[in-house]
């Protein structure tokens, strides 16, 4: 009798023990990622995921067009050049195999800044949707890293004067103000390194040149 | 003594088996309650639906990013269907295939590198910043800059291409890389000539890196040589809003 009590217990222990480990793997698999967030972190993430969904939405509602023209094209029987000229131009500007223009901002870098805070505010700038970067002549392609020592940092294997320009294309006003708000880039960079000046001012017409490098894999070849 | 082992030996066997099982019980209960502690700190009557619409988000956009591959996978076909005689049509098609790799809009496969990194497993001592004991976007920038000086050619992190436009971010403790949230460990996959490993195991940047991270903090830093590594195509949007070609003829730039 008292055995079969103590095998009912054992039962009800096993049964309690085994919701457990269940709870708990599932606990650490999903998105245990988000569960660090604070509500305001999540309430960010929000917003930043809205923004670019938007710009993925555009970008798929632009390439259907680009699609269906083309079908229309080949069902007329014309000649699809014009189309592929125009593709191949916008690839072209955006991946900064060609030199371009446009109207951005033009950040003044004066004094011992790190290679960091550099990064930093290309980064910022390409966050708030810059299209094109150059930092004096060197147009800022994949791979182009700032490095070196402050006051004599150097990008591509080009040094950078102790004064130096970096150029982004893009709406203005969005890249000026994402750069000088308070607790900003600027500000941050400012905060720690007082001798750093820093001078953002918005540009209506800007010229940046084309890349040095060679962009097409040596060693990589299309996964087909 | 032997007293003792005969009483012993008159436990039955389920005595001995619900104590065991009583035991991993109480342990698994300290674990849930400890693990439960941090997210109690945000517990309130907004994170859930928060959580949910972040993952509902997240689902939106692995959505979009799949239909844009598949999107510019047909235009490609389509493009490439009408070449057949035409010498201008094809001539264009192969400046093109160029264009796409330029623009990091190809999936690639080569020798090359693989990075993992991973938030620590140190405990956090009283007064420290547990942000330090994190992998941050800064982080994950810092090492593919050191792939990309070491000589890679083309780089992705957990399946997000490094293009022209891409950005390292942070959001709390999250690592936000072409506006899609991430999570560790991060993987960066870089290609690059066949001595990429040696070069960038022997940088100076690399060694500052371990010595900064690892060494002091504990991230941990996993790095493999490999043939076949897989860099991802570039999911993203190609926004030309306010850029313009330089009208033609095209000045000279540089040297």
């Amino acid at each position: 009798m008292r055995a079969r009590r103590g095998q009912a217990v054992l039962a009800a222990v096993l049964f309690v023990l085994g919701l457990l480990i269940v709870v708990q793997l599932r606990a650490q698999s999903g998105s245990a990622g988000l569960q660090q967030l604070s509500s305001q972190d999540l309430t960010t993430l929000i917003a930043n995921l809205n923004t670019r969904n938007g710009q993925l939405r555009t970008e798929v509602n632009r390439l259907e067009t680009q699609l269906r023209d083309l079908e229309s094209a080949s069902r007329r029987g014309e000649s699809n050049a014009g189309d592929l000229r125009l593709e191949l131009r916008r690839l072209r500007l955006w991946a900064g195999v060609e030199p371009v223009r446009g109207r951005g901002v033009r950040v003044r870098f004066d004094g011992p800044i790190t290679a960091d805070a550099v990064n930093d505010v290309i980064d910022e700038l390409r966050s708030a949707g810059a299209e094109a970067l150059a930092l004096e002549e060197v147009r800022i392609v994949p791979g182009s890293v700032v490095g070196g020592n402050p006051g004599g940092l150097s990008v591509e294997d080009t040094p950078l004067p102790e004064r130096f320009v970096l150029a982004a294309i893009g709406d203005p006003t969005n890249l000026t103000s994402v750069l000088v708000r308070p607790g900003g880039v600027v500000a941050r960079i400012q905060a720690t390194d007082a001798e750093v000046g820093i001078d953002v001012e918005p540009a209506e017409a800007l010229a940046l040149p084309a890349t040095r490098r060679t962009l097409l894999p040596a060693n990589g070849r299309p996964r087909v | 003594m032997t007293a003792l082992l005969a009483r012993l030996r008159a436990i039955p066997s389920w005595q001995v088996t619900l104590g065991l099982a009583l035991l991993a019980l109480g342990f698994l209960i300290a674990v849930q309650l400890r693990a439960e502690a941090p997210r109690a700190r945000y517990s309130s009557q907004e994170r859930p639906p928060l959580l949910e619409t972040v993952e509902q988000l997240q689902r939106t956009q692995e959505g979009l990013q799949a239909q844009i591959l598949e999107l510019r996978r047909r235009i490609q076909q389509r493009e490439e269907a009408a070449a057949g005689a035409d010498r201008l049509v094809a001539e264009l098609n192969r400046q093109l295939r160029e264009a796409r790799l330029a623009a990091a809009l190809v999936e690639l496969v080569g020798p090359g590198v693989v990075v993992e990194l991973e938030d620590s497993a140190h405990s956090v001592p009283p007064g420290a910043a547990r942000q330090d004991y994190l992998v941050s976007a800064n982080d994950v920038r810092d090492m593919v800059n050191e792939v990309w000086l070491a000589g890679a050619e083309a780089v992705s992190v957990n399946g997000e291409r490094v293009g022209v436009t891409t950005a390292f971010t942070d959001v709390g403790t999250s690592v936000i890389v072409n506006g899609r949230y991430l999570q560790p460990p991060y993987v960066i996959s870089a290609l690059g000539p066949a001595d990429l490993y040696d070069r960038l195991a022997e940088s100076a940047g690399f060694a500052r890196f371990l010595r900064q991270r690892a060494e002091a903090f504990g991230i941990v830093v996993g790095v493999a040589r490999s043939a076949e590594v897989v860099v991802a195509p570039y999911a993203g949007n190609i926004s030309l809003i306010e850029l313009r070609a330089v009208p033609t003829p095209t000045p000279s730039i540089g040297p």
